[in-house]
């Protein structure tokens, strides 16, 4: 009798004693966690990126405790600038949110300050052999630390208006076989060129621009690349190597002549007014690409998008570049660390990372998604351009070699130099040009206006 | 006797039932005392608010946000309104001024591309600046005019400038963060600013309340000045684009009373998240809200958020929340996915008195999920409950160890008052129960000391008693008279003998009962008297 007492007051004693110490002892356990992201899937990449985000917060958020909130959608170029100010504690400068993507140019600054999580600590080794290896490479700064975690790749591909091209090769018999190299895209263009200026007889070297790179220096290290030489050498440009000049000039010839654009934007802008015909970009400026382009009298003309594989250089090999940014995670406390990698999981997981794939042009990042699930998934796919991309970067997959951009201290301003110096130079010699056309021949003006421009700009980097 | 021994056994034991016992009455009594002082700590913490503590605070809390954020929302509109009016002014001269330079009529500027491009570069400047010093997102100008009537749904197509700035919170940024949405390519491309990625050249005002509402309010009450005309928009997506915004336009007109079109100014929906951010660090799924007013019901759709959560970004299904105005301390807000939020709103002026928008009610509202709320104030009141439900169970056991251990000394005592050897049962340290224990002892002691006494004095007497039972038949006569406490004179006169006779009686008498005189005599008479025995 009197141990069932003993055991009544004990029940008594422990039941709130229980509650007391679960209320009082993890109080933070079910306090929801708000992670704030920042990231460039802008424009139409905008809504499935929404739809993502509201996918998570209703689901795996919902129920550990996070949501995630996107506190900025800027391009990548902007992002690189906030993200510095934020980093460097610019006056003016917003704080630095829990999540970001980032380039590694960007994730190099952000880790030399002790800013990054390394993302190792929230994947397993077996959670990590999921991915390609070669895109959690090109994540892992400072040697080993994992900094940017692969959440959607590109790879440059060369985007055709087939709706304008068509009109063209069926008056001049040239094919999409003759895009398949730069020297083939500068003689395209050279026709082209003298094709649209026929179109107005009265109005003479008033012909248009077929090509644009997005990136030059791009086009420049991947050609070197492809043509089995460097063109970065000790942090800069190896002017010393001949077909550093070969590529320079694949550029500054035909932009000289009106043939190539000499543009500071991207790609997309200029084909969303029928400017340019062709252009290297991003897998992912795919969804960048209007469905029409508008003329100046506000008709517009459906454009339809072909997609090929990036060109390369005659008797080069088939190489292309890696980019994308990854997804970093600021270092805060190591609930929120773990919570931003438990996002990371979900997002790139090979549903979800097809999902975002399927919609933007972005490459899959998981060895599964990229697989078989990817050519099952195609022809789901509704969108006819992210189709066809996905199909030719499945084939350039097979094909080539990927080589990703280089990192180093400086490299982003080594890169925005060489941009800028190229285009400017080119827009002189344009002018220079079309002023000497005016008293000589075409060959001549040509020779006359690039004569010793290769020697003038190399000494811009000295 | 047995049957007396019997019938004591069943009175105590039924006195046993009837009575409780010292030990449950101590216990009963502290009892009382616990839940005295239990009820006292109730009242007290009533009495002080601390179980609505929670509910208070948080409506203190909730408070505080509104009228923070209500002040923002109200200024940053209220600043751009003014803004936009200015604006309007600006570029009605401008227009005017470029229609007079370029010798046209503002109606004769359809279907001329390169005057309505003239006219627009004209107006970029303004636009740009403008943009720049206001607290918006975008500046524009939609022009009621198109470059091409010949276009199919040409009638809903006007030229304009619509610049927005892609990073409106940060202050010094080194990229340029402007774009052109709409208007002409070469606009941007003159001016180093790229196209938007959702740019097209002219405006769709189709469906555009943004477009319209302020032309017709001007048409119908031209005696309105400028300053009350100007109309902000419900939040909405442009065609062709996927940011939210929110639009404040104000008409463009002519000295010949002749509309231009409208211009204005656009918060984006990041924007409005960013500038009216509650930071509160108790609820971190705190929001705030901007919404048309609109009854019992909010449409998410058409209404701006801010903060760090937002019912928005949950689920696509959320497209209403349902409001029950709570009696007291919250308005509940369900959403149609089942969520509840608790929270409180006020109404914000947008428009001026006589402003012909002024029937546009809007409300601005602070909420948080009810979960957080209830979890804070559940989670004080079940500690508090937790804590009381202790403090009663150590109460009661306290109690019980109290009473056990106060009754278990004098249990003790009363055994050892049972007991045989109160002298050597060990002593119960109570110094009242020892004191009673030896004063037992020494009781009976002495008790037992008269009781071998009194044995004795009996003995003596039976022996006296049979004594007299060897007197002769006159002997006994004169003692019966010694009995009745004669003298021997008296007993000679009752007898009618000589005294000498009666003294050789006595003699006799007294050696035959081996006492000495007659007083001896009476001391046995009276003590046999005493113990009840009487001799015959």
């Amino acid at each position: 009798m009197k141990k069932k007492y003993v055991l009544l007051i004990l029940v008594l004693l422990l039941i709130p004693a229980a509650i007391l110490a679960i209320i009082l002892l993890k109080p933070g356990e079910k306090k929801p966690v708000t992670l704030t992201l920042w990231h460039n899937y802008g424009g139409q990449m905008k809504d499935t990126m929404d739809e993502m985000i509201e996918e998570f917060n209703g689901t795996v958020g919902a129920k550990e405790g996070v949501f995630i909130s996107v506190t900025s959608i800027s391009g990548s170029s902007t992002l690189h600038d906030k993200l510095t100010m934020a980093a460097n504690g610019d006056p003016g400068a917003p704080s630095l949110p829990d999540i970001t993507t980032a380039y590694p140019k960007t994730a190099l600054i952000l880790a030399e300050k002790g800013l990054l999580v390394n993302l190792e600590e929230q994947f397993s080794d077996e959670e990590l052999a999921k991915y390609i290896p070669r895109f959690i490479e090109e994540g892992r700064l400072n040697g080993d630390d994992l900094y940017v975690f692969p959440t959607a790749k590109s790879t440059e591909v060369l985007f055709v208006n087939t709706t304008i091209f068509d009109r063209f090769a069926a008056d001049t018999g040239v094919t999409l076989e003759d895009l398949k190299t730069f020297e083939g895209i500068m003689n395209t263009s050279k026709l082209y060129y003298e094709w649209t200026d026929k179109q107005t007889p009265d109005i003479p070297n008033d012909g248009k621009t077929f090509y644009v790179p997005d990136s030059v220096f791009n086009l420049s290290y991947i050609g070197c690349k492809q043509l089995g030489s460097e063109f970065i050498q000790n942090n800069a440009i190896n002017f010393t190597n001949p077909d550093t000049k070969t590529v320079w000039e694949t550029f500054m010839t035909p932009a000289t002549q009106g043939q190539f654009a000499i543009f500071e934007g991207y790609a997309s802008d200029l084909a969303k007014t029928g400017d340019i015909v062709c252009s290297t970009g991003s897998t992912a400026g795919v969804a960048f690409f209007p469905p029409t382009v508008t003329y100046p009298d506000n008709t517009t003309e459906d454009a339809k998008l072909t997609i090929l594989p990036y060109p390369t250089f005659e008797g080069g090999e088939k190489i292309a570049i890696q980019r994308g940014a990854g997804m970093c995670v600021i270092k805060s406390n190591p609930e929120k660390e773990r919570m931003a990698g438990i996002f990371l999981k979900w997002f790139t997981s090979p549903e979800n990372n097809l999902h975002f794939v399927a919609s933007t042009g972005y490459l899959p990042v998981t060895e599964e998604a990229f697989g078989d699930i990817m050519l099952k998934e195609m022809d789901n796919i509704s969108d006819e351009n992210i189709q066809n991309l996905l199909q030719v970067s499945r084939e350039m997959q097979a094909q080539y070699d990927f080589c990703i951009s280089p990192l180093f201290d400086g490299v982003d301003l080594l890169q925005s130099n060489y941009e800028t110096n190229i285009k400017a130079m080119a827009t002189d010699s344009k002018e220079q040009y079309l002023f000497l056309l005016q008293s000589e021949t075409a060959e001549d003006a040509l020779g006359n206006t690039l004569d010793g421009k290769y020697e003038e700009f190399m000494k811009e980097f000295e | 006797m047995e049957k007396l021994h019997k019938l004591l056994i069943h009175k105590i034991q039924k006195s046993r039932q009837v009575s409780i016992s010292m030990r449950l009455r101590l216990f009963f009594f502290l009892l009382v005392l616990v839940f005295t002082m239990i009820a006292g700590i109730i009242v007290i913490l009533l009495v002080t608010g601390t179980f609505s503590a929670g509910i208070s605070a948080s409506r203190q809390l909730l408070r505080d946000e509104l009228t923070h954020s209500s002040k923002d929302i109200s200024a940053q509109y209220g600043e751009l309104s003014v803004q936009a009016i200015e604006f309007s002014k600006e570029l009605t001269q401008k227009i005017d001024d470029n229609l007079k330079q370029q010798d046209i009529l503002f109606s004769g500027l359809s279907d001329h591309p390169e005057k309505i491009e003239e006219l627009v570069t004209d107006l970029f400047e303004n636009t740009y600046y403008s943009l720049q010093k206001s607290n918006c997102s975008g500046a524009f100008f939609i022009l009621d005019t198109t470059v091409n009537t010949s276009l199919p749904n040409s009638e809903y197509s006007k030229a304009g400038l619509y610049i927005k700035n892609m990073e409106p919170n940060i202050i010094s940024a080194t990229s340029p963060t402007f774009t052109i949405l709409r208007g002409f390519s070469d606009i941007g491309r003159s001016n180093s600013i790229d196209l938007h990625t959702q740019w097209s050249m002219e405006f769709d005002v189709k469906d555009a309340d943004y477009y319209k509402l302020p032309i017709e309010a001007y048409g119908k009450h031209k005696e309105i000045p400028i300053s009350k005309l100007y109309y902000w928009s419900e939040p909405m997506q442009l065609p062709g684009t996927s940011e939210e915004v929110m639009v404040c336009t104000v008409p463009m007109i002519g000295p010949r009373n002749n509309v231009y079109g409208v211009c204005g100014f656009e918060i984006s929906s990041m924007l409005f998240k960013l500038s009216h951010m509650p930071s509160n660090s108790t609820y971190s799924r705190m929001f705030c809200m901007l919404s048309p007013f609109g009854g019992n019901r909010v449409e998410i759709n058409r209404s701006m958020f801010a903060g760090g959560y937002s019912v928005k970004e949950i689920s696509k299904d959320n497209t209403e929340l349902s409001v029950k105005e709570g009696k007291k301390s919250f308005i509940t807000y369900i959403s149609n996915n089942s969520n509840v939020y608790l929270g409180i709103q006020s109404a914000i002026q947008l428009y001026p008195g006589g402003s012909p928008f002024a029937d546009k009610k809007w409300i601005t509202a602070v909420l948080v999920p009810k979960e957080d709320i209830v979890d804070s104030i559940t989670r004080l009141n079940i500690v508090l409950v937790c804590l009381l439900s202790l403090l009663i169970t150590i109460g009661i056991t306290i109690s019980i160890v109290f009473s056990n251990k106060y009754l278990k000394p004098i249990s003790k005592g009363i055994e050892i008052i049972k007991s045989e050897n109160k002298e050597e049962a060990p002593k119960t340290n109570v110094q009242e129960i020892d004191d009673l224990i030896n004063y037992l002892v020494l009781y009976q002691k002495e008790l037992t000391k008269k009781v071998e006494q009194d044995k004795i004095q009996i003995s003596m007497l039976e022996q006296f008693v049979t004594k007299t039972k060897t007197l002769t038949p006159a002997e006994h006569s004169v003692f019966n008279l010694y009995v009745k406490g004669l003298t021997a004179k008296e007993i000679a006169d009752e007898l009618f003998l000589s005294i000498n006779t009666i003294k050789t009686h006595s003699k006799r008498i007294f050696a035959k009962l081996e006492i000495a005189s007659r007083e001896e005599l009476l001391l046995y008479i009276n003590m046999l008297k005493e113990i009840g025995l009487e001799l015959k």
